[in-house]
């Protein structure tokens, strides 16, 4: 027999992960509990560090893209034009202007993927399993808009230093357009799904709450840094691709707490869907490569000095440093990662929370393991 | 009776028991990097891995048959991959899932990552790809279906 | 406080200030004042004779980014953690990485590689031909070693 008051007050450790199916990965959290509260999380990492920086030295700058699409790994088109954006800085490589504007929907059809298979995934996490089945029939829809045009699906390594691996034909502007006309109703079959759930609604709203100056002092960026208030996003600030000739506005919302970063992510698709709308528009012609970076002469290109690209990826802010010493490899690839920086701040985002909702609140965080490790 | 008709007898009930093994392997939920959002895409929707009997994905290794090794194996996360296999109970499967898995894939020249996870527990079905579709993975568990079955390939 | 700042202009238009090391905690604290509220980066550059810590700070106001840069020979930089609290991952990515040694980090330890693995892999005298292996004890922690233990 446990005497009952041995029991008060005593705090047990407990270790969720790495694999365990709502840390979304290779996540492992050390949990001091004291019953169903959570006292206190350390996150440990680094169990899908797959040392990427390092083999970037190694190969030739056209190389790393693929070491970039592996970073966030439902998002490879952002990656890879995060990359470009320093990468065609440092090399003084200019993308032809259609270059720009195919990156541009490429990269928005991407975000769109990357949000999708975050709704499913928190679905998942809050026992919503419905909502899964929808947000993937959609994916598989732009995946195959990336096999059209790329030849792969996921790990696409489409575009390259100075342009695109293919030219856009009518038959690819075609299958977008046929994909756009469905989706913004699909969306909000899968919304409804969340919204008008009592169950999802108790478990989100008032939950988690992110305070502004917590978020910045933690760097956070992205959705979970709107959600705070603060209407923070690279493609405004800085806009980078075609960002600065199309329409759109940055959702942010005063709720901070979970139910705000759905809604933001939510209506972040809605938008983009009317970025790439207004891109096919007014997609212009000309070549879709640049000639200096003819694919033979690619592993010849040299660049000098240390450059940084910030560019919005679906997590948030993603920077590339890259320092180059005037011979044909890099000399430093830095990633700032912004799921890194998300996770940084779970300690004190889930603390006295009940366990249960550190499941609701991480699954807010979009982590993905490839970028946060690297 | 003869020790023929004893022997007919098991080989068949063996041949049931292969049979109905072999329809309903309950992979584990073990998602490691890119490859295991096409394991998810093997599960959702469209390509909808449940016609093979594949479709419960369990959280717990001692309820499950098959480990989907699905993306890079670092040297950090390979003991824990070893203590989930040896927690699975037998009869055991193992597919592994994508380059990184069979053979370190692009990341083969740094530091941190594994050569290949054969390394660390055996292996039944090598599905090559990076990542591989989801219709490889679909074939690669019709492989072990096979395999389990002793079914000669093809 | 005084100290000098030394400004430039990178190649794709950053301000960038350079400091030395002893008085880079109080050109950070100003710059807060001034309302850089957020570290974005902190990246290190190994240049064989020197590192160069370059940090990226970030102004929610006007949504601006400033570089500072400062360099070591010793692999000793002060901590930044009393001023941000994202210091403190990645003050450890970067002795994870690098080996630079963040002077009043409280928990300065590896965050990406297991405790106890040898040498800093993004230096440039890394020997990657040396293989090391990781084994986990009964307690759950990584022992690392030269030679595959068992279990490999």
């Amino acid at each position: 027999m446990v005497e009952q008051g041995n029991l008060k007050n005593r705090l047990i450790e407990l270790n969720m992960g790495p694999q365990h199916p709502s840390t979304h990965g290779v996540l492992r959290l050390k949990l001091t509990l004291d019953g169903e509260t959570v006292k206190k999380v350390e996150p440990i990492i680094g169990y899908l560090h797959r040392n990427a920086e390092k083999i970037c030295e190694l190969d030739f700058y056209c190389d790393a893209l693929i070491y970039f699409d592996r970073m966030d790994y439902v998002a490879a088109m952002n990656m890879e034009a995060g990359y470009l954006e320093a990468a065609e800085k440092l090399l003084g490589i200019e993308p032809p202007e259609r270059v720009v504007w195919i990156r541009t929907i490429m990269a928005e059809l991407s975000r769109i993927a990357s949000h999708l298979v975050w709704a499913g995934a928190y679905g998942l996490d809050l026992g919503m399993l419905t909502p899964f089945f929808y947000v993937f029939e959609q994916r598989e829809k732009i995946l195959d808009l990336f096999t059209e045009i790329s030849g792969s699906r996921q790990e696409t390594n489409y575009m390259s230093i100075g342009g695109v691996y293919q030219d856009f034909n009518d038959k690819i502007v075609y299958l977008i357009r046929e994909f756009l006309d469905q989706f913004p109703k699909k969306l909000e079959e899968v919304f409804n799904l969340f919204v008008k759930n009592d169950i999802f609604i108790s478990r989100t709203k008032g939950i988690g709450i992110l305070e502004p100056d917590v978020a910045l002092q933690y760097g956070v960026t992205g959705p979970m840094l709107r959600a705070s208030g603060v209407p923070y996003d690279v493609r405004k600030a800085q806009p980078y691709l075609a960002y600065d000739r199309v329409n759109f506005e940055v959702p942010i919302s005063k709720r901070k707490d979970n139910y705000a970063r759905v809604l933001v992510r939510f209506e972040e698709m809605r938008q983009s869907a009317k970025i790439i709308k207004q891109a096919l528009d007014k997609l212009p012609d000309g070549p879709y490569f640049n000639p200096k970076a003819k694919k033979s002469l690619m592993v010849r290109l040299r660049g000098e000095g240390d450059f940084y690209a910030r560019t919005e990826s679906p997590k948030g802010e993603f920077g590339v440093y890259l320092v180059g010493d005037g011979t044909v490899k890099p000399y430093r690839v830095h990633v700032r990662s912004p799921a890194f920086k998300n996770l940084s701040v779970l300690p004190a985002l889930a603390k006295d929370v009940l366990i249960a909702d550190l499941v609701a609140i991480s699954g807010t965080l979009d982590l993905v393991f490839g970028e946060v490790d690297r | 009776m003869k020790t023929g008709d004893a022997g007919f007898i098991t080989t068949t009930m063996d041949k049931a028991m292969e049979w109905s093994r072999s329809n309903s392997i309950w992979p584990l939920t073990f998602g490691l990097a890119c490859c295991a959002i096409e394991m998810m895409a093997t599960q959702a929707s469209r390509l909808d891995i449940s016609r093979f009997g594949s479709e419960v994905f369990r959280n717990s290794p001692r309820q499950s048959d098959l480990m989907i090794v699905s993306g890079t194996v670092t040297k950090k996360m390979a003991p824990r991959l070893r203590r989930l296999y040896d927690e699975m109970p037998y009869p055991k499967y193992v597919i592994a899932m994508g380059v990184c898995v069979i053979q370190g894939g692009p990341y083969n020249q740094g530091y941190s990552v594994v050569m290949g996870v054969d390394r660390v527990v055996p292996v039944d079905v090598y599905v090559p790809g990076c990542p591989p579709t989801p219709e490889a993975l679909t074939n690669g568990i019709i492989l072990l279906q096979k395999k389990i079955r002793g079914e000669e390939d093809r | 406080m005084v100290y000098e700042v030394k400004e430039e202009q990178s190649k794709d238009g950053r301000k960038v200030m350079r400091i030395d090391r002893e008085h880079l905690l109080d050109l950070v604290k100003d710059l807060k004042a001034d309302g850089y509220d957020s570290l974005s980066l902190i990246s290190c550059v190994d240049f064989r004779d020197r590192i160069e810590v370059v940090y990226h700070l970030f102004n929610s106001k006007n949504e601006d980014i400033l570089v500072v840069k400062t360099e070591t020979r010793d692999s000793k930089v002060p901590s930044l953690t009393s001023l941000y609290e994202s210091a403190n991952w990645d003050e450890r990515e970067q002795y994870d990485m690098m080996g630079v040694e963040f002077t009043g980090h409280p928990n300065l330890k590896r965050i990406l590689l297991p405790e106890g693995w040898v040498g800093y892999p993004l230096r440039k005298d890394y020997d990657l031909s040396k293989t090391q292996y990781v084994n986990m004890d009964d307690e759950g922690e990584d022992r690392v070693s030269f030679d595959p233990g068992d279990g490999w």
